[in-house]
């Protein structure tokens, strides 16, 4: 037999299904700031033509799908990030990455938070300090209801997203249906742009499709394992559908000025159905965060617990309240969120910019990862079991490295359409403290562990006697 | 490989440290599900059922349709009954393989945490 081949099958009484592993995946990647995303790649880089972008990205996403659905089908947990990297790779190195990775989920949760306060300071005609205090509390109440174990359940999970993606999709084709003109260059992605321009709308693009792969960490719930790998694809394409859609829509009825607010999906909105849609899209933007919140705390913190569990990171991130919710990842996501949300909300137009340029490199630099993963484990590990394989691995991994490392550069060096390295800088930050904590910290820390270990008493487990038998200390309790 | 007697010493011991806690018992109240441990190395299965924080004896095969099946060694079942290893780690490895809700291997494993290390 292979190794790592699958226990034999059983079906679980509570399993996640096709439909909601579709959800979780969409969802994950639909957050409220793909709606500044693509307002941003409309107005400084792609106009009209952003839906090609957009395209030509999401074809980079079906790549990167092959990458992660060989890797999810080598390692069917939620730890396979740790467990691919770490098979590639030295495990110093695979843990700054995962690090530097991780943060990507702060950012996105923060943004949401600035999106939907600043949308509803926007529909409520209130202060714009009081977008601080919607942020607070949204997170608040997050961070609260994360504390308390309570999860989204799979059926409520696919009606908030179908309700999202269906919404917005609805929003667009009524706004361009609405708009009485056709499309101005819709076929032309080269109009007034460059080249390099194009490239840095299919880098900016790729941050629409980023998280479709987080549903691996479902990877041990789904009634078939081939679940995951379909619904990444499936998520693939839904993305395209209703981003190149909505790009489209945004691009032709929005005016410069309402794409580089906070909120061009309310202007969206009222485009389509005047005041109510202004509500509508309110609305569906909440929803949007409620998804990622949902998605993003439990993913981050759990894998923040498990990587304290595993000696990584301090015991402490790896306390449980009474309701078996790791409290101290839980708060310190809240709060990190909040502050980055803060930053952006100072900052001003330019910060959410700055996010969706980090994010879309952070995201262009996992998917390079994979590719080096597939292609490092082909050869380290040839005989384990792969439900999937990319075909042409050398060809494809080796293409996927060198593009995908590209785009994370053009990304990181990109915001709005000029240069701009604070995005690198930031990633830059954030990659080198991961690196000094795994070069620095950790190796205390699992001395630490080791010590503590040394200085527990005996195993408690009873020898074995000679002929093979552990002696008895505790009646045993078997029925 | 552990035998299936010993496997079953080590979950006696684990279940009075597990059912004597009374923190462990707020963390698994209203928790109700059935667990089926798997050997890799054809030592046997067995069956766990928890209800409402309270751990049933170990039963001998495999009953009822599981929430949670948690496949390992022998040896590892049974130095994890008796709090000898991190099954975290074992897990990260992919020594121990599991199938089910996050929440659900997140109780698993505070389990283990909480009656041993009292954390």
């Amino acid at each position: 037999m292979s190794q790592g081949a699958p226990a034999p099958a059983t079906t679980l009484r509570r399993a996640m299904g096709l439909r909601t592993a579709v959800s979780t995946s969409t969802g994950l990647a639909f957050a409220a700031l793909q709606y500044l995303a693509a307002a941003g790649l409309v107005a400084y880089v792609a106009g009209d033509s952003a839906w090609i972008s957009i395209g030509v990205a999401g074809i980079l996403a079906v790549v990167a799908w092959s990458f992660f659905g060989e890797l999810n089908g080598m390692f069917p947990t939620a730890a396979a990030i740790r467990r691919y990297m770490a098979g590639a790779m030295d495990d110093r190195v695979a843990l700054s990455i995962t690090f530097t990775y991780l943060s990507t989920i702060v950012l996105v949760i923060a943004a949401d938070a600035f999106v939907v306060s600043a949308a509803l300071t926007h529909v409520l005609h209130v202060p714009s300090w009081l977008t601080a205090v919607w942020t607070l509390a949204l997170l608040g109440v997050a961070v609260a209801s994360n504390l308390r174990g309570i999860k989204a359940a799979g059926w409520l999970q696919d009606i908030a997203t179908t309700v999202v993606l269906a919404a917005t999709l609805v929003v667009s084709v009524v706004a361009l249906a609405r708009s009485g003109t056709g499309l101005h260059t819709p076929l032309q992605p080269l109009h007034h742009h460059s080249g390099a321009g194009f490239l840095e709308s299919v880098a900016l693009g790729i941050f629409l499709y980023s998280a479709f792969e987080w549903v691996t960490t479902n990877a041990e719930e789904v009634r078939d394992p081939k679940h995951i790998h379909r619904a990444m694809l499936i998520a693939v394409g839904i993305l395209f559908v209703v981003c190149a859609t909505m790009t489209t829509a945004m691009s032709h009825v929005l005016t410069h000025a309402q794409l580089i607010t906070a909120y061009p999906q309310l202007s969206l909105g009222q485009r389509a159905f005047g005041a109510a849609g202004l509500w509508i899209m309110t609305a569906v933007t909440a929803v949007t965060a409620l998804n990622t919140f949902n998605g993003g705390f439990i993913t981050a913190s759990r894998f923040v617990y498990a990587t304290a569990r595993e000696g990584s990171l301090p015991p402490a991130l790896a306390r449980l309240n009474d309701r078996a919710v790791p409290w101290v990842p839980v708060l310190g996501l809240g709060a990190m969120s909040f502050v980055v949300s803060v930053i952006v909300e100072a900052v001003g137009g330019s910060g959410w910019q700055v996010l969706v340029a980090v994010g879309a490199a952070l995201e262009s630099m996992i998917y390079a990862v994979a590719a080096f993963c597939v292609l490092r484990l082909r050869g380290r590990v040839p005989d384990h079991h792969r439900p999937f394989r990319v075909p042409l691995v050398r060809v494809v991994a080796i293409t996927g490295v060198v593009v995908f490392g590209l785009l994370a550069v053009v990304a990181s060096v990109s915001v709005g359409n000029r240069f701009d390295p604070v995005p690198l800088a930031i990633i830059l930050v954030i990659g080198l403290a991961s690196a000094a904590y795994t070069v620095r910290v950790v190796p205390r820390l699992q001395a630490a562990e080791a010590a503590r270990r040394a200085a527990r008493p005996t195993r408690r487990r009873p020898p074995r006697t000679p002929g093979g038998e552990t002696s008895p200390t505790v009646p045993p309790s078997v029925s | 490989m552990a035998t299936t007697e010993e496997i079953a010493e080590a979950y006696a011991d684990w279940r009075v440290r597990c059912n004597g806690n009374p923190r462990l018992a707020k963390m698994l109240r209203g928790w109700n599900r059935t667990v089926h441990l798997m050997t890799a190395d054809d030592a046997g299965h067995f069956t766990i059922v928890v209800t409402d924080s309270v751990l049933s004896e170990l039963r001998i095969g495999l009953v009822d349709q599981p929430d949670l099946v948690v496949s390992a060694s022998s040896e590892d079942f049974a130095d994890l009954f008796w709090g000898d290893l991190n099954p975290s780690e074992k897990y990260i490895s992919g020594e121990i393989v599991l199938a089910g809700s996050s929440e659900d291997v997140m109780r698993l494993d505070a389990m283990s945490m909480v009656a041993f290390l009292d954390q």
